[in-house]
């Protein structure tokens, strides 16, 4: 009896060891595989810009979730670093004759520094509070972009006047759905692969003790302000770049891309999926496109039937669609084993 | 001028307070910030509409009130009391999920036109206060906070069930030991709480109008109050509401460019100095 419950607790407590880096990296192309047959096999371009679309907010989720998954943080506030990075692209592409590679680095590190910044601050705030303070946070640069009417447009958005090459590529490549999607997936993989990456160094683990036990992580004589600010400025990097992806299809930005619901959709992205592993939200994304598509076709009640299935995905289901696929793997391997032995 | 723009103020902290003390009450039971308040606020107002129609201000009034209390109860049985053991984060998007419902619901009975409803006889027209005049039924609206908070403190601080609820916010455990039926009372208490946003939506059904984000604009705001006063605390709350009542109707005036921020960046001022708020030990 005893062996059984010991054997059992050893399960669930056991670390898993980190996947290798030629692992990681096959997994990525394997990835890069998915993205390409779906990009060759997908005819329709109504299902193709949906796709696109749901692989930008992706690598919303991914940021959002890195957060959740690290810090153990909920912010409801990471649409202020979506629309913020699209902001600045437009206000650098339309002020100054940059190229736009230079303007995107310098969008992406401007984002980094500002997100430190203020999560050294903010991260001490505990628990819930963290979350309504960043509600507030991003509340209020949305009221600010939506009043400087004079510089972002106000309510009607900022076209952003892109030169016709970027990166050496027609921008028409950047605003068709089918070119598009292969960018904005390569961009997610990569992101995935180098956190992924990031969290085999001692970075992933020492985030991980802060988030169970900050306190005892003190006493062992870590530091835990910084990597916390640090887990912040990464996520909303990644953040960032989902926004910069947007900024670049669309050629539009629009203070909507601020607002605390979008943060809040994105969040439901992540629970859906699943935030205890790095792709679970982006899975969680993409789920949300095409079901919202799909009962979106069929009603127009398609919020009432999104909340009842969140919620329902919530109460039943608290790992999502990673943590359920995780269980499936495990349970199939363990059934192939048995058959083997 | 100044005066009014103070009284202005009053008017929408007591409303804010409202709304807020029901937030503080569901928080302080079952640890649940229930993003679903200001939907509740919004239905409240919806109902009031529909009933006043037939019966009048008073029974909209009542039927709002009685309607979203026994929402609140429904939601405590079927809802947060099956929740209780599991993560605050599972609870606050399931009360997320429960906003996008009552929104919907809200829409597809009403559409997305926005609607007034009009005061009661007795409280039209204006009153002559400090050489200029002002209208009666914000003034209703400061009596009615007042009353609210009166009656908040009265049953908290001497009851028996406010002693219950006092204790069972401080420590559930304890309470259960000593043979209080904490289900029951959160029962109770959520009613109340989701009671008083429909109370304070029906209130401002005159003063603002009748929109789908009437909610989502005062569920912030009442954040911002709970989170400046320390979650989970009534003196907090209130004397959150008053300031920030004040800072929106002075801000309104004296810096309108940036009167929409001065409330965000109270509540960061506030945090970044006690994270745990103005009054609140716990979070």
């Amino acid at each position: 009896m005893s062996a059984i419950i010991s054997a059992t607790a050893l399960e669930e407590t056991q670390v898993k060891p980190n996947p290798g880096v030629l692992r990681l990296c096959a997994m990525a192309a394997a990835a890069l595989a998915v993205g390409l047959a779906v990009s060759l096999s997908v005819a329709s371009n109504g299902l193709m810009s949906l796709l696109t679309q749901a692989t930008i907010y992706a690598v919303f989720a991914l940021g959002l979730g890195f957060l959740l998954k690290q810090n153990g943080m909920v912010s409801f506030g990471h649409a202020l670093f979506f629309g913020l990075a699209g902001y600045l692209v437009g206000a650098a592409v339309n002020l100054t004759g940059w190229p736009v590679g230079t303007v995107i680095v310098m969008t992406l590190a401007a984002i980094g520094v500002f997100a430190f910044g203020l999560a050294l601050v903010i991260v001490r705030v505990p628990g819930i509070a963290f979350g309504m303070l960043t509600l507030a946070i991003g509340q209020s640069f949305y009221v600010l972009v939506s009043k400087s009417r004079g510089f972002t447009g106000g309510a009607d958005g900022m076209n952003i006047n892109f030169p016709a090459q970027v990166f050496g590529v027609e921008l028409a490549s950047f605003q068709n759905p089918s070119s598009m999607f292969l960018i904005c997936w390569l961009t997610l993989v990569a992101l995935v692969l180098l956190l992924a990456l990031l969290l085999r160094t001692g970075f992933g683990p020492l985030t991980e003790a802060i988030r169970e036990n900050e306190e005892r992580v003190r006493f062992i004589g870590f530091r835990t302000l910084l990597p916390r600010a640090a887990v912040f400025a990464i996520s909303a990097m990644v953040t960032a770049a989902g926004g910069i992806l947007s900024a670049l299809y669309t050629g539009f930005v629009s203070p909507e891309s601020l607002h605390w619901s979008v943060s809040g959709t994105v969040l439901i992205m992540v629970v859906l999926g699943g935030s205890r592993t790095l792709w679970g939200p982006a899975v969680g994304a993409v789920v949300y496109y095409l079901f919202r598509d799909f009962v979106g076709e069929h009603t127009t009640h398609w919020m009432s039937i999104f909340g009842v299935s969140l919620i329902a995905v919530i109460v039943l289901w608290p790992a999502g669609i990673a943590g359920g696929a995780s269980r499936a793997a495990t349970g199939v391997k363990q059934f192939v084993a048995r058959r083997l032995a | 001028m100044i005066a009014i723009q103070i009284l202005n103020g009053l008017v929408y902290g007591s409303l804010l307070m409202i709304v807020a003390s029901g937030l503080v009450l569901i928080y302080g039971l079952r640890r649940v910030v229930n993003f679903a308040h200001g939907s509740l606020f919004m239905l409240g107002a919806y109902i009031a509409y529909a009933a006043s129609l037939q019966f009048g201000f008073g029974g909209g009034l009542a039927a709002a009130v009685a309607a979203l209390a026994a929402v609140g109860f429904c939601l405590d049985r079927f809802g947060f009391r099956l929740l209780q053991d599991r993560d605050p984060l599972t609870v606050m998007l399931v009360t997320f999920g429960l906003l996008l419902v009552f929104e919907d619901v809200v829409q597809s009975v009403w559409g997305k036109q926005s609607y007034s409803l009009p005061a009661p006889e007795a409280l039209q027209g204006t009153v002559e206060l400090l050489g200029s005049p002002f209208p009666v039924y914000r003034l209703a609206i400061v009596a009615v906070g007042a009353l609210v908070a009166a009656c908040l403190v009265g049953w908290l601080r001497f009851s028996r069930i406010g002693l219950f609820i006092r204790g069972a916010s401080t420590d559930p455990v304890t309470t259960a030991m000593q043979g209080v039926n904490t289900d029951r009372l959160s029962g109770g208490v959520v009613a109340v709480g989701a009671a008083l946003a429909g109370l304070a939506g029906v209130v401002s059904g005159p003063f603002l109008s009748l929109s789908p984000t009437m909610g989502s604009d005062i569920l912030i705001d009442s954040f911002v109050v709970v989170v400046i006063g320390g979650l989970g605390s009534f003196a907090g709350a209130f004397a959150a509401a008053m300031v920030l009542g004040q800072v929106q109707a002075l801000g309104a005036v004296y810096l309108p460019d940036l009167a929409a921020l001065l409330p965000f960046a109270l509540m960061t001022a506030v945090l970044v100095w006690r994270p745990s708020g103005l009054s609140g030990s716990r979070v």
